[in-house]
Protein backbone atom coordinates (compact mmCIF):
# COMPACT_ATOMS: atom_id res chain seq x y z
CA UNK A 1 0.00 0.00 0.00
CA UNK A 2 1.45 3.46 -0.72
CA UNK A 3 -0.78 6.71 -0.70
CA UNK A 4 0.23 10.44 -1.22
CA UNK A 5 -2.06 12.91 -0.59
CA UNK A 6 -1.33 16.75 -0.57
CA UNK A 7 -3.00 19.81 0.82
CA UNK A 8 -3.02 23.31 0.15
CA UNK A 9 -3.82 25.04 3.01
CA UNK A 10 -5.21 28.52 3.76
CA UNK A 11 -4.70 30.81 6.39
CA UNK A 12 -7.90 30.18 7.89
CA UNK A 13 -8.81 28.79 11.26
CA UNK A 14 -11.32 26.31 9.92
CA UNK A 15 -8.16 25.07 7.99
CA UNK A 16 -6.67 22.27 11.01
CA UNK A 17 -9.66 20.72 10.88
CA UNK A 18 -10.36 20.25 7.22
CA UNK A 19 -7.18 18.81 6.60
CA UNK A 20 -7.45 16.75 10.06
CA UNK A 21 -10.31 15.26 9.06
CA UNK A 22 -9.49 14.27 5.96
CA UNK A 23 -6.36 13.15 7.45
CA UNK A 24 -8.27 10.32 9.25
CA UNK A 25 -10.80 9.32 6.76
CA UNK A 26 -7.40 8.35 4.34
CA UNK A 27 -6.17 6.13 6.99
CA UNK A 28 -8.73 4.83 8.22
CA UNK A 29 -10.05 3.90 4.83
CA UNK A 30 -6.74 2.29 4.67
CA UNK A 31 -7.06 -0.15 7.68
CA UNK A 32 -4.47 2.30 10.02
CA UNK A 33 -5.96 1.59 13.77
CA UNK A 34 -7.82 4.43 15.05
CA UNK A 35 -5.34 4.73 18.26
CA UNK A 36 -2.58 5.71 15.83
CA UNK A 37 -4.64 7.60 13.54
CA UNK A 38 -6.15 9.53 16.40
CA UNK A 39 -2.60 10.70 18.06
CA UNK A 40 -0.77 11.49 14.86
CA UNK A 41 -4.34 13.51 13.52
CA UNK A 42 -3.94 15.61 17.34
CA UNK A 43 -0.16 16.28 16.48
CA UNK A 44 -1.17 17.48 12.94
CA UNK A 45 -3.71 19.46 14.06
CA UNK A 46 -1.90 21.44 16.71
CA UNK A 47 0.87 22.26 14.59
CA UNK A 48 -1.23 23.23 11.66
CA UNK A 49 -3.01 25.33 14.10
CA UNK A 50 0.37 27.19 14.56
CA UNK A 51 0.92 28.02 11.51
CA UNK A 52 -1.86 29.07 10.57
CA UNK A 53 -2.49 31.28 13.95
CA UNK A 54 0.74 32.34 14.57
CA UNK A 55 3.33 31.95 10.95
CA UNK A 56 2.07 35.01 8.71
CA UNK A 57 0.89 38.61 10.11
CA UNK A 58 -1.95 39.99 8.65
CA UNK A 59 -2.19 40.59 5.23
CA UNK A 60 1.26 38.74 4.49
CA UNK A 61 1.56 38.64 0.19
CA UNK A 62 1.08 35.39 -0.57
CA UNK A 63 1.18 33.03 2.02
CA UNK A 64 1.59 29.17 1.21
CA UNK A 65 1.18 26.23 3.81
CA UNK A 66 1.17 22.87 2.22
CA UNK A 67 0.57 19.51 3.95
CA UNK A 68 2.18 16.51 2.41
CA UNK A 69 0.82 13.27 3.57
CA UNK A 70 2.70 9.57 2.35
CA UNK A 71 1.65 6.34 3.89
CA UNK A 72 2.57 3.15 3.46
CA UNK A 73 1.96 -0.77 5.30
CA UNK A 74 4.51 0.39 7.92
CA UNK A 75 4.39 4.19 8.57
CA UNK A 76 3.00 7.42 8.63
CA UNK A 77 4.31 10.39 7.24
CA UNK A 78 3.96 14.14 7.04
CA UNK A 79 5.12 17.19 5.83
CA UNK A 80 3.97 20.32 6.92
CA UNK A 81 5.40 23.62 5.11
CA UNK A 82 5.10 26.94 5.33
CA UNK A 83 6.53 30.57 3.93
CA UNK A 84 5.81 31.92 7.46
CA UNK A 85 8.25 33.26 9.62
CA UNK A 86 10.52 31.01 11.24
CA UNK A 87 9.90 28.82 13.93
CA UNK A 88 10.76 25.83 15.43
CA UNK A 89 8.05 24.56 17.40
CA UNK A 90 10.47 21.77 18.78
CA UNK A 91 12.69 24.11 20.05
CA UNK A 92 11.23 27.62 20.68
CA UNK A 93 7.81 26.64 22.44
CA UNK A 94 8.33 26.28 26.03
CA UNK A 95 7.61 23.07 27.62
CA UNK A 96 4.36 23.41 30.52
CA UNK A 97 5.02 22.81 34.08
CA UNK A 98 2.62 20.11 34.39
CA UNK A 99 3.06 19.99 38.19
CA UNK A 100 1.59 23.48 38.71
CA UNK A 101 -1.91 24.18 40.29
CA UNK A 102 -4.59 24.82 37.60
CA UNK A 103 -4.20 28.59 38.90
CA UNK A 104 -0.42 28.63 38.24
CA UNK A 105 -1.06 26.80 34.96
CA UNK A 106 0.30 28.63 32.04
CA UNK A 107 -2.63 28.41 29.04
CA UNK A 108 -0.43 27.61 26.59
CA UNK A 109 2.15 25.40 25.27
CA UNK A 110 0.34 22.03 25.59
CA UNK A 111 -0.27 21.50 22.17
CA UNK A 112 3.32 20.95 21.14
CA UNK A 113 3.77 18.54 24.48
CA UNK A 114 1.15 16.27 23.20
CA UNK A 115 2.81 16.00 19.78
CA UNK A 116 5.73 15.30 21.04
CA UNK A 117 4.73 13.02 23.09
CA UNK A 118 1.93 11.09 20.24
CA UNK A 119 4.72 11.27 17.37
CA UNK A 120 7.89 9.31 17.43
CA UNK A 121 9.57 11.28 15.08
CA UNK A 122 9.59 14.81 14.78
CA UNK A 123 12.12 17.13 12.25
CA UNK A 124 12.35 21.24 12.14
CA UNK A 125 14.57 22.76 9.46
CA UNK A 126 14.35 26.09 8.12
CA UNK A 127 15.51 25.89 4.35
CA UNK A 128 14.85 28.69 2.03
CA UNK A 129 12.48 30.67 3.13
CA UNK A 130 10.34 27.77 4.36
CA UNK A 131 9.59 26.21 7.16
CA UNK A 132 9.97 22.66 6.90
CA UNK A 133 8.03 20.34 9.70
CA UNK A 134 8.59 16.34 9.73
CA UNK A 135 6.41 13.53 11.26
CA UNK A 136 6.70 10.04 11.00
CA UNK A 137 4.83 7.52 13.01
CA UNK A 138 5.76 3.56 12.31
CA UNK A 139 1.70 2.23 12.68
CA UNK A 140 0.53 -1.10 14.20
CA UNK A 141 1.00 -3.34 11.50
CA UNK A 142 4.46 -2.55 10.97
CA UNK A 143 5.31 -3.69 14.95
CA UNK A 144 3.16 -6.42 14.25
CA UNK A 145 4.76 -7.66 11.15
CA UNK A 146 8.30 -7.34 13.25
CA UNK A 147 6.65 -9.66 16.63
CA UNK B 1 -19.51 19.73 18.81
CA UNK B 2 -23.09 19.84 20.78
CA UNK B 3 -23.03 20.53 24.40
CA UNK B 4 -26.41 19.65 26.41
CA UNK B 5 -26.78 20.46 29.94
CA UNK B 6 -28.98 19.78 33.25
CA UNK B 7 -29.45 20.95 36.18
CA UNK B 8 -29.67 20.07 39.90
CA UNK B 9 -29.25 23.06 42.56
CA UNK B 10 -25.87 24.15 42.42
CA UNK B 11 -24.47 21.04 40.16
CA UNK B 12 -24.70 20.98 36.43
CA UNK B 13 -24.19 18.07 34.01
CA UNK B 14 -23.13 19.31 30.80
CA UNK B 15 -22.91 16.11 27.81
CA UNK B 16 -20.26 17.11 25.48
CA UNK B 17 -20.32 15.15 21.72
CA UNK B 18 -18.50 15.41 18.56
CA UNK B 19 -15.51 17.37 17.99
CA UNK B 20 -13.34 19.98 20.07
CA UNK B 21 -10.69 21.48 18.52
CA UNK B 22 -9.47 24.87 18.00
CA UNK B 23 -11.78 26.02 14.92
CA UNK B 24 -14.62 25.73 18.17
CA UNK B 25 -13.26 25.63 21.20
CA UNK B 26 -14.79 29.38 21.54
CA UNK B 27 -18.06 27.64 21.46
CA UNK B 28 -17.26 25.02 24.26
CA UNK B 29 -16.11 27.83 26.36
CA UNK B 30 -19.47 29.73 26.00
CA UNK B 31 -20.94 26.91 26.72
CA UNK B 32 -19.47 26.48 30.12
CA UNK B 33 -19.26 30.05 30.91
CA UNK B 34 -23.07 29.99 30.60
CA UNK B 35 -23.58 27.09 32.64
CA UNK B 36 -21.28 28.09 35.42
CA UNK B 37 -22.68 31.59 35.55
CA UNK B 38 -26.32 30.22 36.12
CA UNK B 39 -24.33 29.85 39.79
CA UNK B 40 -23.05 26.69 39.87
CA UNK B 41 -20.24 25.31 41.62
CA UNK B 42 -20.43 21.83 40.92
CA UNK B 43 -19.94 21.20 37.10
CA UNK B 44 -19.66 17.62 36.12
CA UNK B 45 -18.69 17.13 32.16
CA UNK B 46 -19.77 14.07 30.59
CA UNK B 47 -17.33 13.17 27.84
CA UNK B 48 -19.45 9.94 26.63
CA UNK B 49 -19.59 11.28 23.30
CA UNK B 50 -16.58 13.24 22.56
CA UNK B 51 -14.96 11.78 19.56
CA UNK B 52 -11.75 14.39 19.83
CA UNK B 53 -10.80 17.12 21.39
CA UNK B 54 -7.09 19.19 20.78
CA UNK B 55 -4.92 21.28 23.74
CA UNK B 56 -7.61 23.81 22.29
CA UNK B 57 -10.41 21.58 24.51
CA UNK B 58 -8.11 21.17 27.68
CA UNK B 59 -7.83 25.11 27.79
CA UNK B 60 -11.92 25.58 27.81
CA UNK B 61 -11.61 22.78 30.49
CA UNK B 62 -8.60 24.58 32.34
CA UNK B 63 -10.55 28.37 32.56
CA UNK B 64 -13.37 25.98 33.98
CA UNK B 65 -11.41 24.23 36.62
CA UNK B 66 -10.16 28.00 37.79
CA UNK B 67 -13.85 29.61 37.58
CA UNK B 68 -15.79 26.50 39.70
CA UNK B 69 -12.96 26.33 42.18
CA UNK B 70 -13.32 29.83 42.55
CA UNK B 71 -17.08 29.29 43.32
CA UNK B 72 -16.13 26.72 46.09
CA UNK B 73 -16.69 23.61 43.79
CA UNK B 74 -15.02 21.99 41.16
CA UNK B 75 -15.28 20.27 37.93
CA UNK B 76 -15.43 16.56 36.95
CA UNK B 77 -15.22 14.51 34.42
CA UNK B 78 -16.58 11.22 33.51
CA UNK B 79 -17.31 8.52 30.70
CA UNK B 80 -14.43 9.42 28.90
CA UNK B 81 -13.49 7.99 26.00
CA UNK B 82 -9.84 5.73 26.17
CA UNK B 83 -7.90 8.14 23.67
CA UNK B 84 -9.21 11.28 25.00
CA UNK B 85 -8.11 9.58 28.35
CA UNK B 86 -4.98 9.36 27.48
CA UNK B 87 -4.65 13.35 26.30
CA UNK B 88 -5.68 14.35 29.72
CA UNK B 89 -3.22 11.97 30.95
CA UNK B 90 -0.18 13.14 28.79
CA UNK B 91 -0.77 16.71 29.90
CA UNK B 92 -1.41 16.56 33.18
CA UNK B 93 -4.77 16.95 33.76
CA UNK B 94 -5.62 14.00 35.72
CA UNK B 95 -3.81 15.74 38.26
CA UNK B 96 -5.91 18.87 37.77
CA UNK B 97 -9.45 17.36 37.83
CA UNK B 98 -11.03 14.50 38.95
CA UNK B 99 -11.86 11.53 36.63
CA UNK B 100 -14.72 9.24 37.06
CA UNK B 101 -16.27 6.24 35.61
CA UNK B 102 -19.61 6.63 35.93
CA UNK B 103 -21.25 9.69 35.90
CA UNK B 104 -22.86 8.45 38.99
CA UNK B 105 -19.71 8.98 40.72
CA UNK B 106 -19.01 12.08 39.40
CA UNK B 107 -22.68 14.07 40.93
CA UNK B 108 -22.30 12.17 44.10
CA UNK B 109 -18.36 13.88 44.13
CA UNK B 110 -20.10 17.42 44.87
CA UNK B 111 -23.48 16.22 47.21
CA UNK B 112 -21.55 16.58 49.76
Amino acid sequence: MEVNYEWDVSVDGDEPRRVAEQFESICLEHGVPMGVVFKFQLALDELLTNVVSYAFEPHTHDPVIKVMLHLTDNRITAVIRDNGRAFNPLLDAADPDLDLSAEERSIGGLGIHLTKAFVDELEYERRDGWNHLSLVQPTKAHLEENA
Amino acid sequence: MNVETSFSGTTAVATVSGRVDSANAKDFDQELRSVIDKGVSGLVVDCSGLKYMSSAGLRVLLIAIRKTSAAGGGLALCRVPDHIREVLEVSGFVRLTKVFDTLEQAQASFSN
